[in-house]
């Protein structure tokens, strides 16, 4: 049987990321993303509901650090993120399942490349423990 | 026969607490037992559960439940209360949210079997005994109960309508929750007969908090002499203040021990712990990575400060409510 190809869910900062090209043309190359204004308006809510609606991998795309149009939206968002780490880890999440990535790209042109790294290292870690949602369905189906 | 309203307490996977708070009232708890006509409370009178299944289907008033729900028996009990009281109230903690017990959820049931009968070092089980729902003994058939996945709050398996929180909710609550309901002034279905503000908002150290709070270190309670009269968090001691409902009474507070969460989250919020996690980010000062790892470190049970009395209903355990599948015999 072949393997089921990691979800990776992708947030990422307009003000950094491909905001001189259009939504459409990022969103016909990506899936499950999601831009966004800031990554300090990310909220663990949105990580964990990522991962309860099956994401195998969630990966935060921020703007360079020093350079967040809100000032320092970026480090709240990486406060969060090593918080966190914490409450994954009681539910078998690896840390690795969660990314946080400053940098910047006007045209969005890296960010698949960006995806499939974290797909690939989400592979290399295999399905996720405490995943139920396949199981789940099958036990639906068979009632 | 009496016109009086028909109550009924009912306790699940509780600790009597809840039964207790409400002995707390008193002696206006004679005013109250004047007024009602009290149909079932197991801790405290003997009526026998087949006497409510005899009732027609809504002559009880105000069914009051507290526990959590986690075996078939809790679920099976709660479907009766349901069908017979045209009132539901989820009184406590456990029952508005799983409370303290569903930490088990962190563990499936097979560990938990595994530990408390074989592995826990106080075990001596040689035969390894372990309790069945149906056992065979001198040619008689014997059940018990059978356990669920894991912990649940009480609204995932029956229909709830009103939410009064807290381990357990003070006296004073419950005579409210109560009058309202003699006096027909319960708020709308799905109400907390709670306060709406968030604990901070009503707590006697609120003004001795900085406006920027700046954790630089973590400390347990027990750790510290902590100021009795400076807001906790500004001493770098967690507090689910911020995420936490009021109406407690600051009871916690005012013994200079922090707010634990007990009254559960705030209107409109999905997951206090994500949202509390959200929130003491926001106060850590840390000066680069290495930092933040180390303040990230200091907190000690994470998940036992987040959801306390809350994993039931959190997002991600929600996920195995599902699984379980309570509700499918309906």
């Amino acid at each position: 049987m072949k393997e089921k190809e990691p979800k990776i869910v992708c947030f990422s900062c307009r003000f950094s990321w491909g905001y001189l090209v259009s939504e459409e043309e990022i969103a016909a190359r990506l899936e499950n993303w999601i831009p966004i204004i800031c990554t300090g308006k990310i909220d663990p809510v949105h990580i964990l509901t990522a991962f309860r609606q099956g994401a195998d991998g969630v990966l935060i795309l921020g703007c360079p650090e020093g350079d967040c149009h809100y000032q320092d939206g970026n480090i709240e968002a990486r406060k969060r993120i090593t918080l966190l780490y914490n409450v994954l880890k009681s539910y078998g999440i690896e840390r690795e399942r969660l990314k946080l990535h400053l940098g910047a790209d006007p045209e969005g042109k890296t960010m698949p490349q960006l995806i499939k790294e974290m797909t690939d290292t989400v592979r290399k870690l295999g399905p996720r423990s405490g995943d139920t949602t396949t199981q789940k369905k099958s036990a639906t189906r068979t009632k | 026969m009496t016109d009086k309203k028909k109550v009924a307490i009912l306790w699940l996977g509780s600790c009597g607490g809840c039964d207790e708070t409400i002995v707390d009232i008193n002696e206006l708890i004679l005013g109250v037992v004047n007024s009602v006509d009290l149909v079932l409370w197991p801790i405290a009178l003997d009526f026998k559960y087949h006497h409510i299944e005899k009732m027609a289907d809504g002559e009880i008033a105000l069914g009051i439940i507290n526990g959590h729900v986690r075996n078939s028996d809790h679920a099976e009990m709660a479907k009766l209360m349901r069908q017979k009281s045209q009132v539901i109230l989820a009184f406590g903690a456990c029952a508005c949210f799983g409370g303290t017990p569903g930490l088990a959820n962190l563990r499936s049931k097979e560990d938990i079997f595994r530990w408390v009968y074989q592995e826990a070092p106080t075990v001596i089980n040689p035969k390894g005994v372990c309790p069945q729902t149906t056992t065979r003994v001198d040619g008689k058939e014997l059940t018990l109960p059978e356990m669920f996945e894991s912990v649940h709050s009480l609204d995932h398996v029956i229909d709830v309508d009103y939410y009064l929180p807290g381990c357990p909710p003070p006296p004073y609550l419950v005579l409210k929750a109560i009058t309202a309901f003699l006096e027909n002034t319960l708020p709308a279905k799905g109400s907390s007969l709670a306060s709406h503000k968030a604990l901070c908002d009503t707590c006697p150290r609120n003004a001795s908090k900085p406006n920027k709070v700046a954790i630089t270190e973590i400390k347990r309670i027990h750790e510290v002499e902590a100021d009795p009269t400076k807001c906790f968090l500004s001493q770098g001691i967690i507090c689910m203040g911020p995420a936490t409902r009021s109406g407690c009474g600051e009871s916690c507070i005012n013994i200079n021990i922090p707010c634990r969460g007990c009254f559960g989250h705030i209107e409109l919020v999905a997951d206090s712990g994500a949202k509390f996690l959200s929130g003491l980010a926001s106060m850590i000062d840390a000066e680069d990575e290495a930092g933040l790892e180390k303040i990230s470190d200091q907190v000690r049970d994470t998940m036992g400060y987040l959801y306390r009395f809350s994993l039931p209903i959190s997002i991600m355990n929600q996920k195995r409510l599902q699984s379980d599948e309570v509700k499918s015999d309906d």
